[in-house]
């Protein structure tokens, strides 16, 4: 049955959530909503019913969080805060009565990310910990893993340097290019060690969008498969006849024909 | 202190009373920073407000530079808060987490860079507030307070404590209705929102009482005359001020 990481929010019940929950992770530029874009539509066309959710997309906190950040003074404590806030609003509003419908969910992010940006900026372990402890255990965990070499490039031509992606708030004062560097490279230290401790299936995201999207392809079908089969046992156990009532019938004999 | 057995990059300094949680609030060493905190908490119609304000004004008039900080009042975040309760979106869980990020906010931009400066603060509701509300509302007792372990711990903690009939008494009349959030109209004890107003705070008056040994609050009998409380008050302040800083607002 699923579980959460530690602590049960009121009125969720874990036997109900019969759908899947599929995270992918990675940082900034990794090429996750890409892939997202991509399987949906192919889930989609196999017959699943999917919702795709990510980070400040809540109808809560979403606004709120995009406000804040444009003023460029959100604290590390009111930002992981304030993302959490997000999180369990979505969780509790799409993710929860998605998997109650036997939805796939994929969502862009989780709280892997949250957990990784704050322990960047020095939040204590067991605190961010203990917030996210009310998080649903998925499926899976895709990390889109990339270095900080390949991914300058993509950001450098794409859309530019952002101040919180450059992690100007931990290093007012630099360059943008010298802060993204020295943030993006401790977020990756920081996944790596998160990727150990709850078990990521790492996806080399370097390679191109067809190559990754077709390894991302084979992973969710396992996990698809691995509940028909699952299924499938439950199914041939429940035929199984029972072995116990009939032992006090007459056993037939051939003797006795 | 242990913050983290991850990455460390960069010179940037840990913030300040992120330990284990709720360390801070249940310290028993010496407050860390040069300024004073106190703090007022209980019910809605308790007075504790009334009280906190004559606090201020006695202080200021001693001189010394007073910052008072409100429950839900954060310029960043209130308008998120606004948002959920005006539109009845806020769960247990959010209503808890929304309220904390007000209150970080708040001690991140004002409590402690100010109690640093030396400055007194005066807060009108603090962590026990939402400890009570919270759990109240069904959320974990030791989640909660770990959530708010970054809180810094306050010189005193009034608890005005009043009985339940005495604080109904005095809100009737004095605004239009019970609030739906105030009410804990959202756990559906009761349609009626008097009634479920009753059943709410009873509950949170139930976690308040746990919490005066827990976090040793001191209590103040709010059904005592205004005045025989604020000498009770002050008298308790004056000892915490012998050798608090005098920063002069005016001259």
């Amino acid at each position: 049955m699923r579980q959460t990481y530690g602590k049960l929010l009121p009125g969720i019940k874990l036997s109900d959530l019969a759908g899947k929950l599929i995270v992918i992770e990675g940082t900034d530029g990794a090429g996750r909503t890409t892939q997202i874009n991509l399987l949906k539509p192919w889930l989609e066309e196999l017959g699943h019913a999917v919702l795709d959710t990510g980070m400040t997309r809540s109808p809560l906190a979403g606004e709120g969080i995009r406000r804040a950040k444009e003023g460029n003074n959100l604290g590390r404590v009111t930002q992981s805060l304030f993302y959490a806030t997000d999180f369990v609003d979505r969780l509790e509003n799409e993710i929860v009565p998605a998997l109650r419908a036997g939805f796939i969910v994929l969502t862009d992010r989780y709280i892997y990310s949250l957990m990784a940006r704050a322990m960047v900026r020095g939040m204590d372990g067991d605190w961010i910990r203990n917030i996210f402890g009310v998080a649903l255990k998925p499926d899976a965990v895709f990390y889109m893993r990339i270095g900080i070499n390949e991914l300058l490039p993509r950001v450098i031509f794409s859309r530019g340097f952002d101040y919180w992606e450059s992690g100007m708030d931990l290093f007012p004062g630099h360059n943008m290019y010298d802060s993204f560097c020295s943030y993006q490279a401790a977020l990756l230290a920081e996944f790596d060690r998160l990727s150990t401790e709850y078990g990521f299936e790492v996806v080399d995201a370097v390679a191109d969008v067809r190559t990754v999207f077709a390894q991302l392809k084979v992973k969710v079908l396992r996990v698809l498969e691995r509940d028909t089969r699952e299924e499938f046992v439950a199914r041939q156990l429940a035929e199984v006849p029972d072995w116990s009532s009939r032992r006090k019938e007459p056993i037939p004999t051939s003797a006795a024909d | 202190m242990d913050i983290n057995p991850g990455v460390r990059i960069g010179p940037f300094e840990v913030f300040l009373p992120l330990r284990g949680p709720t360390s801070s609030l249940k310290a028993r060493e010496p407050r860390e920073y040069p300024g004073r905190l106190f703090i007022v908490e209980g019910i809605d119609g308790s007075g504790k407000s009334t009280q906190l304000s004559l606090l201020h004004k006695w202080l200021e008039a001693k001189g010394y530079g007073v910052v008072f900080s409100e429950w839900n009042s954060s310029p960043l975040v209130k308008d998120t808060t606004k948002l959920g309760k005006k539109k009845k979106m806020l769960t247990p869980a959010t209503f808890s987490l929304i309220h904390s990020t007000d209150f970080a906010d708040r001690t991140e931009r004002s409590i402690l860079p100010l109690l640093n400066a030396g400055a007194i603060v005066l807060c009108d509701r603090y962590v026990y507030t939402a400890f009570a509300r919270d759990v109240a509302r069904g959320m974990d007792r030791e989640w909660v307070r770990s959530l708010y372990g970054f809180a810094a711990k306050p010189t005193i903690a009034f608890y005005f404590r009043v009985p339940l009939e005495t604080a109904i008494s005095r809100l009737v009349g004095a605004r239009d209705g019970f609030k739906y959030y105030e009410a804990g109209m959202d756990l559906e004890l009761s349609d009626d929102p008097e009634e479920s107003f009753r059943l709410f705070q009873g509950r949170i008056i139930e976690e308040y009482e746990k919490m005066i040994p827990e976090f040793g609050l001191t209590v103040i009998d709010a059904t005592q005359p205004v005045e025989t409380q604020q000498a009770h008050v002050r008298h308790l302040v004056r000892s915490h001020l012998d050798e608090a800083k005098h920063l002069r607002v005016r001259p």
